[in-house]
């Protein structure tokens, strides 16, 4: 009695795996058809195909795009913000070795990146230099008789946090002794509110990419819905027949499901084709207006396969999602 | 095989019932004819017993399966055990008749070597032979529904349901499909057929039942149908 049941036992253990293989195959066999009418919907359903496509393309475009264009943008302020410096003024007289000794100190800063001191000579020959197609300009510099001040030309980390920087103009004793009286540090005064601005410019540059990524894409699952879901409208009574022989609801919406991420592919390679080929003809002509556009191309170049794979996956979520929701309608038992 | 217990259905709580307290049982193998004007009834009974609808109140049991212990999630499992014509066959435009028949088997996850062994045979026998590669398009309306009965009985469902199959078709055609649902009935499948088409269910001489206004009125072992309704 005891042999028969371990028998039994062990008739139920070899069966167990044998039941889960033969799962396991009916699965990948479904999930194959599954693929395949996914695929043969796609090739005879021409003018959806088109449709749904195209809808895809442009809105994939418009995205990518938009992230270029916000590169670009923060790329070419982000120069600008290189070029900014704050120039602290000292009298005429300041010896070159205090000058010296203050330039010192303000590299300390952890704020501060780089200093350059320009002494009052130097500043004159940079205006004649500057200056060297006005001859009257240059006869009225050669007739002043006022000196121009050295110059503390100051770079610093982030220009919206002048802070260190200030407390510093304010506290130092020995930059006290030798601060022009007349001509405020340029933070302080009309170039202040121009670095804020710029500052202010990136911060919205970049919130507003981001926005507008997000406002396309969610346009995007709309249109990609309502397209699908036209579609679908034609192909209800086969989705009421394929109910009714008792296909179940993966079966039903799994090649639609593939058919979406078809279009999302091809829109996908074509989108960013059309970035790519857009970027390398806008490049002379941005350039040309001093929009930086070379770090955003090479990253382009760098990033190629990562830009691809996402965005392949961006059309195949939106593809997938859209056309979930729209066969959820027609799937109600 | 199939039980109907005081069944009521209703689409709106303010219309009249659809189904008013029907109560019905068929046999195993029976051929069973459904006989009713249009809006008496007939269709929503159909509907119930392929579990497209819920019933309102009462039971309903089909092959042993209690409807109201039923979970969604195995409705399509019920459905592969019970075949359905449609008068307006309901083909898949785009596939060829052994594609359409195949669909069938697919769904139900066989392999390709049992779909390739069981659709040829199955074609055969409902006449179809030589049209496999055929598009409904290309096909006569009676030719559709046997592609469609086709379909239907390729799983060897124990009951199969047919809804007006004759609907859309000429008397000659008509016959034919009726003698294609004799002979499925023949091999041990119970069939139901909801008609109104009079010549039918005279000639066929099979256990009618009439529903009007959404009761049964007449249950007749071998029945006739004198009906006011027109025939088709």
């Amino acid at each position: 009695m005891l042999a028969m049941l371990k028998q039994n036992d062990n008739q139920k253990k070899e069966e167990k795996p044998k039941k889960q293989k033969r799962q396991f195959s009916r699965k990948m066999l479904t999930f194959g058809r599954v693929i395949r009418y996914g695929v043969s919907n796609f090739r005879r359903n021409a003018w959806l195909t088109m449709a749904a496509t195209v809808v895809m393309t442009m809105t994939l475009s418009i995205i990518f795009i938009s992230l270029i264009a916000r590169n670009v943008m923060l790329d070419t302020v982000n120069t600008l913000k290189d070029k900014v410096d704050m120039s602290i003024y000292l009298k005429t007289d300041t010896p070159s070795n205090e000058a010296t000794a203050i330039q010192n100190e303000l590299k300390q800063l952890k704020s501060v990146t780089k200093v350059t001191y320009i002494s009052p000579e130097e500043g004159r020959n940079e205006i004649v230099q500057e200056n060297s197609d006005s001859i009257d300009y240059l006869n009225a510099i050669n007739e002043a008789t006022n000196e121009i001040p050295g110059t503390l030309r100051v770079k610093i980390v982030d220009i919206d946090n002048t802070s260190e920087l200030q407390s510093f103009v304010k506290n130092d004793v020995l930059l006290k002794k030798y601060i022009s009286s007349d001509f405020q540090p340029s933070f302080a005064g009309s170039r202040k509110a121009s670095i804020e601005s710029i500052g202010k410019t990136m911060n919205f540059i970049e919130k507003a990419g981001v926005v507008l990524a997000v406002f396309f894409v969610i346009i995007s699952f709309f249109v990609i819905y309502n397209t699908i879901r036209m579609a679908i409208f034609n192909r209800k009574d086969e989705i009421y027949m394929m109910q009714l022989i008792g296909a179940d609801q993966s079966f039903i919406r799994g090649p639609f499901l593939v058919e979406a991420s078809m279009y999302g592919c091809i829109a996908a390679v074509i989108a960013t084709i059309v970035g790519y080929v857009g970027i390398i003809f806008a490049k002379a002509p941005l350039n040309s207006y001093s929009i930086s556009v070379d770090s955003t191309y090479s990253l382009l170049i760098i990033f190629l396969p990562v830009i691809i794979v996402t965005m392949l996956l961006l059309g195949i979520i939106i593809g997938c999602i859209s056309s979930y929701f729209a066969t959820k309608r027609y799937l109600k038992l | 095989m199939i039980l109907l217990d005081r069944v009521t259905k209703t689409y709106d709580q303010t219309a009249k019932p659809a189904l008013n307290r029907v109560s019905l049982y068929i046999k195993p193998k029976e051929f069973v004819i459904i006989v009713g004007s249009s809006g008496a009834g007939k269709s929503t009974l159909l509907k119930l017993l392929t579990r497209e609808e819920k019933p309102t109140s009462g039971k309903i049991i089909v092959g042993g399966i209690d409807y109201d212990n039923l979970k969604d999630a195995y409705i399509p499992m019920l459905r592969r055990k019970i075949g359905v014509v449609f008068q307006d066959f309901k083909l898949l435009p785009q596939r060829t008749v052994f594609e359409n028949v195949a669909f069938a088997l697919e769904i139900a996850g066989m392999s390709n070597k049992e779909i390739k062994n069981t659709v040829p045979r199955v074609i055969d026998l409902v006449g179809l032979k030589g049209k496999e590669k055929s598009f409904p398009r290309q096909l006569s309306g009676g030719e559709r529904q046997r592609v469609a009965i086709a379909r239907a009985i390729v799983r060897q469902p124990k009951i199969l349901i047919a809804d007006e199959p004759t609907g859309n078709l000429d008397p000659s055609h008509s016959w034919d499909i009726v003698k294609l649902l004799e002979k499925i009935n023949h091999y041990g499948t119970t069939v139901i057929l909801a008609t109104h088409n009079m010549e039918i269910v005279n000639r066929l001489k099979r256990r009618v039942i009439e529903v009007e206004h959404g009761k049964i009125v007449s249950d007749q072992a071998v029945g006739s149908y004198v009906s006011n309704v027109k025939a088709e």
